[in-house]
């Protein structure tokens, strides 16, 4: 695989920019909020240099091997920061909201069943069978990734559930950049990989320079502290306990008749 | 050459795109709206309600306290009384609203307040809740069921949204917080 200037000035730009990210979540105390999301940060500079270093001194058999066990990781850490998210704003008392668990799964299966249509209508053209496997992998994941961050957000709207600070930043920018994604994957199934692989490639610039303006956006939002809670009045506080004793006895006397 | 299958593929991508970026901008500016509310934003919300005819039809069948009246002349209104208090669907749909604001009532609560997350989360669960139960009366007199199927679930559930607003009032009279008229009016 011949890589130009400007691919290594991606390859490069990626490394830096998570460098700064990891910097960032680990001075200013983020990872422990959000592991997950620092295991994939983290995963994504062993991966630069992995395949970089594959590049240069591995065979072209190891080359694909690892960046096909490196893309498996970076989709389930990718799910995995998806669950972080939805866990962080949907278990406010530590257990799945009750009220939300069947909107869960209609969302899992209504983003799935989408993607998978979807990606079963593109027909990229490719000299390769494996290019078509990249090209539909990288659209369906692309696609389920943005519907499940916009339908974490409908739900928090619709539930009532505030979004804290940090976890809505990220959730912004991954949604954003999967959007963008989706419309670039889209891009890669129409033109497809021929000989000439000059769009491919320039479609695949247009997203890493997406991906970047995302990890920029990251890395200054996560520097910057949430708002600082406010202390609850204890009379306020006393009354809430109240408010919700009698609300709760209350609703007893209707879940008795659910069943008609 | 573009195959047929490529552009439906084409266009079914570009309306998922646009469906998610409208629902993502009208969310956001929800989410905007409500973290920057404040009290008086959220009593603006209110929609009036016949204060008078809600209770009548609470006070059939419940006392003040919220306990289970018992005499005989509790729960004498009919089905079509019921409906007619309660002010149709308009009435209902202004029931649903005020759920709505209780609803972001615990949000503010949890956004501005964490130390009181437990409280606030079981009080939205409980305000999800009665909406839901709402919702139901609503789909059932659109299907011409209310009648027939539920009064007594119907005025239940209303009793419960009266309690409800009651206790919140009352809230609010507590803590000496400053919005109690309107809120008064307003529930």
């Amino acid at each position: 695989m011949h890589l130009t200037g400007l691919d290594h000035l991606f390859w490069a730009a990626g490394l830096g920019a998570h460098l700064i990210l990891l910097f960032v979540l680990l001075t200013r105390r983020r990872f422990r909020v959000f592991p997950i999301f620092t295991a994939f940060i983290i995963s994504n500079i062993g991966r630069t240099a992995a395949l970089f270093s594959v590049q240069f001194y591995g065979t072209k058999t190891s080359y694909f091997y690892t960046y096909w066990s490196l893309t498996v990781l970076d989709v389930v850490l990718q799910l995995s920061v998806v669950y972080e998210m939805y866990s962080l704003t949907f278990r406010p008392l530590g257990v799945w909201a009750r009220d939300l668990r069947r909107p869960f799964v209609w969302l899992v299966a209504l983003s799935i069943a989408l993607a998978a249509g979807l990606t079963w209508l593109a027909t990229p053209h490719a000299r390769l069978w494996m290019q078509v496997v990249v090209i539909k992998g990288s659209f369906f994941s692309a696609t389920c990734m943005s519907e499940l961050f916009v339908g974490m957000l409908v739900l928090a709207v619709r539930s009532g559930l505030p979004w804290k600070t940090h976890v809505a930043r990220i959730s912004q920018g991954f949604g954003v950049y999967s959007i963008i994604d989706v419309l670039i994957e889209a891009g890669h199934s129409y033109f497809g990989v021929g000989r000439n692989t000059q769009t491919y490639t320039m479609l695949s610039h247009l997203r890493m320079s997406a991906y970047l303006a995302c990890v920029a956006y990251w890395v200054i939002m996560l520097w910057r502290n949430a708002p600082e809670p406010r202390k609850l009045p204890e009379s306020l506080r006393g009354q809430l306990i109240r408010l919700q004793n009698v609300v709760d006895s209350d609703l007893e006397r209707i879940r008795v008749r659910k069943s008609w | 050459m573009v195959n047929s299958r490529m552009v439906v593929f084409l266009i079914a991508v570009a309306i998922l795109v646009t469906v998610l970026m409208v629902i993502a901008a009208y969310s956001l500016r929800r989410v905007r709206r409500s973290s920057q509310r404040d009290w008086e934003g959220l009593l603006k919300r209110l929609t009036a309600v016949d204060r008078g005819s809600i209770a009548e039809v609470a006070l059939d069948i419940i006392d003040e306290s919220g306990q289970q009246r018992r005499d005989e002349t509790s729960a004498t209104l009919d089905p079509a009384e019921i409906w007619k208090l309660v002010g149709g669907l308009e009435g209902l749909e202004a029931l649903e609203a005020n759920c709505a604001v209780l609803i972001d009532l615990a949000f503010y609560v949890q956004q501005w307040y964490p130390e009181a997350l437990a409280v606030a989360e079981q009080l939205r669960l409980s305000a999800r809740e009665i909406e839901w139960h709402v919702e139901r009366l609503r789909g059932a007199q659109k299907t011409g069921k209310l009648e027939s199927a539920f009064p007594m679930y119907a005025q239940r559930a209303v009793a419960t949204y009266y309690l409800m607003t009651r206790r919140v009032l009352a809230l609010y009279e507590r803590g000496n917080l400053a919005m109690l008229a309107d809120l008064e009016k307003a529930l």
